[in-house]
Formats: structure tokens, sequence, C-alpha cells
């Protein structure tokens, strides 16, 4: 039947209809619509499946492996640079493969939109020798996890599903089975301390040859199964295009709507290629061209002077794929002449910039601004780290951005390196808890002296409010009992929206940190504007408006506290734009330095 | 049929729903539909751009100089935009204040904020109030209101009415203004 879904919803909907029925990860864009939707159609179709988010990704990948060397068919998600983290289980995994079935799902993001890095999970995965999908659509990404799930339990591999985020985030009217076909399996862990134990060096160089001869059985059955069947439709131009996942689509686009005259070979399975019947299709085309996002993944397991890809620098080698840099690439190549077809003109005057920006109301904000309040920049440096709170980068309250947990870690490293600066660190609960109690212990374990405050609104806001460790099972989980469990005292404050207070707060760290000889750690009991259930009660009601007489343009506002409702109007004063204000009050005290916000009327 | 629309906004004003409506919309029509959204980062009030491309298509994103209209609910979002238009028959609908600029483009603008502000309608509803618009303005939008009625009764029926209210609201506006 015919269903409407986000690429996220397809992949849900594809894992129920592959009887996967554990599955577990960490949230990250563009994946984390996926979890959620799983669990969606688990509950429509009333089935019982485990499907819950882990601490972090390497946690969520052993435990869907666990299931899958039990017989289960199972699946871990996350997003490419969340791989980073699992990719230590998964390196293993690899040799050791399993009796169920995995399928591994990372996002990649071309283009960065919500990523620190763009880097390729299929270039990943031929790192962990393990095979790969790569689908262009929401449709092919439904179809491509049936195909998937069965490729692993028949290979006995983890298998990868790669999607980036034009296909999580693509919406397409796509053709699902009307019911479901398959029965999950049961778990049944079979005692197998060769393989499952398997140590170094005889037990994992006996693994490693295995893996060798699967990843040759896997080649011919890419071959076999798909690439050979779409050989007898290429049409025998002079130019053969070689494309993989979304790198189809702009070409087919590009070459129909242009009427460029080239065949398109699209490869489903970018790894492991089998590279001597591949190259002998080449024998009759003049040039081969590699379109495929976003490392050379698939040009680097080929090799042929009739080659044009990002190795030789005909394809572009960064930034997300479209029509225009396919028809740079045919012109690079020689194959067309140059052509701007897919170009147009910006709007000639320069735009405000609008980047992301925390809510108003959030309590992220009062935090960052009474941070730099009490510890001026010229003798600290603000750490922080991976979430909503990173936009505190819009209040230059943020001087280092890594990855997830590295505020703490880096906080060490500075507190060593720049011993004169006070370094102060933010980190959220979800991150925290991901990624950051280890460098807590070793901040711990080896006495360094920085503050850390922990910003608790016990879910992971950026993503789209997953649930937390702490917040599911508050009687067990509990930040501040891990900040004393590693004998440090733990500084609490419940937020309120009072700037005054919240300053406060900072004033007592600052106090403490005089004398401290190891980290002064505070958690910040914050909540999230958008979740309903924890903001309830917390959000203020006060309408603010601007007094102009005593507003004097100084830019202090939209610099240091930087809410959205705030700009300036055409009489060159700050005004607050009521559609977007919160009513927090927080702006009332502090902020303004000639005390231009008061108090409108009450909501 | 092959039509493109570039739906640009802020983040929270609901551009995503109408890449929800507009592909269920096309699914009634009958027409192939493959659009894009923007979640994570890109929602907090930044700039958004959503894609919806109705026909026969393999690539979710719309390339400059491709799109036959871009729905703006905003004005320099509009403008940050211009580019994917199609030169010969780009459509452009904006919520925008009497003071947005001439530009090479069949141009139909509205200050739907005024409105907003006036009470005519919930701020939340002025995705569904620029939609209305469209209908009534652009000669060459595939979808019928009956269809448009339809995908909003299919994403919640609940809030259908009114948002059905507010869509007959944009049109009436729309008409009144022209």
């Amino acid at each position: 039947m015919k269903q409407i879904l986000m690429g996220n919803e397809a992949i849900a909907l594809g894992l129920i209809h592959a009887g996967v029925d554990m599955i577990s990860g960490y949230p990250g864009t563009p994946s984390s619509e996926i979890l959620g939707n799983f669990q969606k159609f688990r509950d429509k179709n009333k089935l019982n499946a485990y499907a819950q988010w882990a601490t972090n990704e390497k946690v969520g990948f052993e435990v869907a492996y666990a299931g899958a060397i039990s017989g289960k068919r199972t699946c871990a998600t996350m997003k490419q640079v969340g791989l980073n983290v699992a990719s230590d289980a998964l390196m293993s995994a690899s040799y050791i493969g399993l009796k169920g079935a995995m399928l591994l799902v990372s996002c990649d993001d071309p283009g960065f939109y919500s990523s620190q890095t763009e880097q390729d999970s299929r270039s990943f995965a031929k790192f962990a020798k393990i095979p790969v999908l790569d689908p262009a659509t929401p449709q092919e990404a439904y179809d491509m996890v049936k195909l998937g799930s069965e490729l692993s339990h028949h290979f006995e591999s983890v298998v990868m599903l790669r999607p980036v985020m034009r296909v999580s985030h693509a919406r397409e009217i796509c053709e699902v089975d009307d019911a479901l076909h398959v029965t999950s399996n049961e778990g049944n862990f079979e005692r197998n301390i060769p393989r499952w134990g398997a140590v170094p060096p005889a037990g994992r160089f006996r693994q490693g040859l295995e893996q060798i001869e699967r990843l040759e059985a896997i080649k011919l059955w890419n071959w076999e199964q798909l690439i050979e069947p779409k050989t007898h439709q290429l049409k025998g131009a002079k130019v053969l295009c070689l494309t993989s996942g979304t790198g189809d689509g702009y070409v087919k686009e590009a070459v129909e709507e242009r009427g460029i005259q080239a065949d398109i070979l699209k490869l489903d399975m970018p790894y492991p290629l089998p590279k001597e019947k591949l190259e002998a299709l080449f024998t009759s085309y003049d040039k081969v061209i590699v379109f495929e996002e976003s490392y050379p993944c698939i040009e680097e397991q080929l090799s042929s002077p009739k080659l044009y890809g990002k190795l030789t620098k005909h394809v572009h080698l960064i930034d997300e794929f479209s029509k225009d840099k396919v028809l740079l690439a045919f012109a690079n190549a020689g194959v067309i002449e140059p052509s701007h077809a897919y170009q147009s003109e910006k709007y000639e005057k320069e735009l405000p910039k609008r980047p992301p920006n925390m809510c108003p109301g959030c309590p992220h904000r009062d935090v960052h601004y009474a941070i730099t309040k009490v510890f001026k920049k010229k003798k600290s440096i603000y750490t922080s780290d991976i979430g909503c709170y990173t936009l505190g980068l819009n209040q230059a309250a943020i001087d280092t951005i890594l990855c997830m947990g590295a505020s703490i870690s880096m906080a060490s490293g500075f507190s060593i390196s720049d011993p004169d600066k006070t370094v102060v660190a933010t980190i959220g609960d979800s991150t925290f808890m991901h990624s950051g109690v280890a460098p807590l212990i070793n901040a711990a374990y080896q006495n360094h002296k920085f503050i850390l405050v922990i910003l608790d609104n016990s879910t992971t806001a950026m993503t789209g409010r997953q649930t937390t460790p702490e917040r599911t099972n508050p009687n067990q989980i509990d930040i501040k009992r891990i900040i004393e469990g590693c004998g440090i005292a733990c500084h609490e404050y419940v937020y309120e929206q009072d700037l005054n207070k919240t300053v406060g707060f900072m004033k007592s760290l600052q106090e403490a940190y005089k004398t401290a000889t190891s980290p002064v750690v505070a958690v910040v009991r914050e909540f999230c504007v958008l979740d309903k259930d924890n903001a309830i009660g917390r959000l203020g009601n006060v309408m603010v408006e601007v007094d102009e007489n005593k507003c004097v343009a100084c830019d202090s506002c939209i610099t240091n506290y930087k809410c959205p409702p705030m700009h300036y109007n055409d009489a060159g004063k700050m005004e607050i734009d009521p559609f977007l204000c919160a009513g927090c009050g927080s702006c009332l005290d502090v902020v303004c330095p000639t005390d231009a916000f008061v108090k409108k009327e009450e909501k | 049929m092959k039509y493109q629309i570039v739906i640009a906004g802020i983040g929270g004003q609901g551009a995503v729903f109408l890449v929800k409506v507009l592909s269920i919309a096309s699914a009634l029509a009958g027409q192939k539909c493959l659009g894009t959204e923007n979640h994570g980062m890109s929602q907090r009030g930044g700039s958004v751009s959503c894609y919806v491309k109705i026909g026969d298509f393999y690539a979710p994103a719309i390339d400059e100089g491709q799109a036959d209209l871009l729905i703006a609910l905003e004005g320099n979002e509009a403008l940050r935009n211009i580019q994917y238009l199609s030169i010969d028959k780009g459509v452009i609908v904006v919520n925008a204040p009497k003071s947005f600029p001439t530009v090479d483009f069949e141009t139909h603008s509205i200050d739907a904020f005024k409105k907003a502000k006036a009470k005519a309608f919930p701020i939340d509803a002025l995705n569904v109030y620029m939609l209305g618009v469209t209908l009534a303005l652009d000669s060459r939008f595939p979808f019928t209101c009956k269809e448009i009625e339809e995908a909003i009764t299919a994403m919640n029926a609940k809030v259908a009415e009114k948002n059905i209210a507010v869509l007959h609201l944009g049109i009436n506006d729309a008409k009144a203004k022209k």
C-alpha cells in the first residue's frame, strides 16, 4: 500500500516489516526520528519489541549487538559522529560476526547542516570491513532496511545503512507492505567461546581470515544480485556515471533535463565492490565519472585511467551535492561545455543573517550570560559541548567546541596549559551522561582545578527532546550523586527566571573556586521551554517593552544576551517582538545598562 | 506535470507542516512527490528552507533557477531564497509589509504579521494563512482548495476546522487585495 513517509519513518517501518524487534541508539540529527517512529509503529501494531535510547552510541551498538549474537534481528541508530563513539565496538564486531541480524543505521550530514564533520559513514564501513547500503530516497531506504536485514542474517555480518540528511528528512509517497510478513526471532544465546570470546592473536587472526572470505562472498553477491541486472539497461553511451545514494538523483535529473549522453549505473552497495567485474564494464566507455557523497568511497576501490572523480579533482570535494555540481563535474571531465543552467542571481543586497538561536525564555541563555558576567573574558576560558547550549556561541560565551564530553576533558587540559585563567566548562545533562562522566572522574583523579556547570534540563533538547537516564529513572540516576560519588561537593541551583539569582549563583562558584584544589562542580536544574511537562509553572508571564527614552542603542542586550525578540525598530531603538517573547522577564534586570526594559502588562 | 516549490521561513513558523500538507495533497491528486525538511539545529529560530517537488523527480533538493513557486513566511527569507526561482515562471507569495522591494518575479505580498497582530488569526496559523493566499493568487498552483482542505484534515483532524477557517481567511484577504 502507499504511505507518505519521511525517510526516518520509512526506515522505522522497514525495520518493523523486517522483523527487527530490538533497537537501541543515541539521538543525533539527522537520525533522531528513527527510534521514536519505531516505537510508534510498534505500539500501533501491538508488537513486543525493545526500542530504547542508550546513554551513548557505543552502548546502543553493544546492546543491539548482543541481541544479534543471540539470534535476534536488531538495529542500532546514530548519526555519523555517533559512529565514531561506537566504532570501538564496530571494529571488533566486524571480525566476530553474528547469528541473527543487525542493521547499523548511521545517518550522514553532507553540507554540515547539524554536524561538526562531513565524514562519510560508507568510508567507515569500508574501514570496518562491513557491507553498506546507500539509499537515495525514503522508498529506497525502506526497501534497503529489509534487504540489509536479510543480508546481515545471510552473511552473519553487521550491515550498515547510510542515509544522508536529504534521505532521512525527505518525504515521499512510498510503497510499503500491507501487513507484517516476518515474525521476530526468539533470543537464545548459544555458548561458543572461540567465537564470541575470541582473543588475539590466534582467535582474532582466524576471524580476520573469515572476514576476508566473507567480504569476497559479499562482493560476488553485490555483483550478481545488485549490479549485473542493472547493466542490461545501459544504453551504450560513451560516458558512464557511477552513482551512489542521493548522488544518483541529482545525476539522473541533470542528465535528463540537459540532454547529456551518458549511462548511469547506481551502486546500491558502494562497499564492498566487485572491482574486476566493474572495471571490465569500463572497456566500452571513454570516461567513467563517479558521483558520490561525501568521500571518494567508490573511487578508492577502483583503478582505471578512465576514472574521473574526487581523487582526480573533477568532482567537488566538500559540501552537499546539487545539479550544478553535477554539471561542473561533467564540464571538468570534458563531457559538456561549462554550463550555468543551475545557477541564478542571489538577491543583490546584503540580508540580515538569521543563525539558529536558543528559544526565547531558554534558561541556557541566562546561565551563559551570568558566566560571562561573573568570570571576565580576559581572565577566563569557556569550554562547552554539544547541545542547544552550543548556541551560547551567539553570546560569545563559548571558546571551544570539539565533540561530546570534551568540555570537561579540555577544561582539565587548559587548567594545566594556561593555569592563570579560570576555565568554566558547560555541558548538558544528556551529553554529561553520554561522555562527561569519564572526564569528570579523570579531573577528580588528577585534581584538575576548573569550574564545571552541568546544565540539567532533563531532556535531549536539540534533537527533539528524547528521554534522558535521570528523567526516566529519577530515583536511581542523579547527577548530584554521580558528582558526590567522585568525592566532589555538588553546588546545586534550581534555576529561576530572575537573572540576579543566576548571577548570584555564579558568584558563589567564584568564591568556591578561590580555595578549591580540584574541580568545582555545579548542577543547574533547568527546563526546556518546549518541554511542557517540565516547563509548566516555571515559565514567566511578564510582557516586556522598551522605554525608548532610556534605550541608547548600545547593542549590549543583542550582543551579550541575544534573545530572539530583541531587534531595532525604524526609530533605531530596541523593540521586543510580542510574537516571539516568551514572557520570562529575565531581561528586566541586569541585561540593560540603562534599564530600558520595563514590564508591560500581565499576559 | 512538474512543479517545484520552495518554502522559506524562520524555524518554528511551521514550514515543515506545509511540506507535509503538500505531500498529502500530491497523493490525493495522484501525483508523485518528493520533499525535504529542516530538523535539529536549523529549527532553532534560524533560517529554514524546505523543498517540495511534484511530478517525476529523483533528487529531493531544488537547484537554483528551478522553482515555480516560493512561499515565504517572512520577507527577508523570501529574498534569501530568490535565486531558487525560475527566471521564466517563478512566482513569489510572501508575508511582508508594503516596503517589500520590487524584484524581477511575479510577487504577491501580504502583511500577515499585521493581520495576526490585529488578532485576525492566531500567529501559529501563519503557514496555513499563507497557503490560502497562494491558492488564491498563484494561477499555476497545482492543487485545488478541496485537495488542500482534505490534506489539512488528514494531517490533524482535531484542529482541521480552525485551520481551514484560516485557509479561507487567507484566500479571501488575497482576493480582496487583488
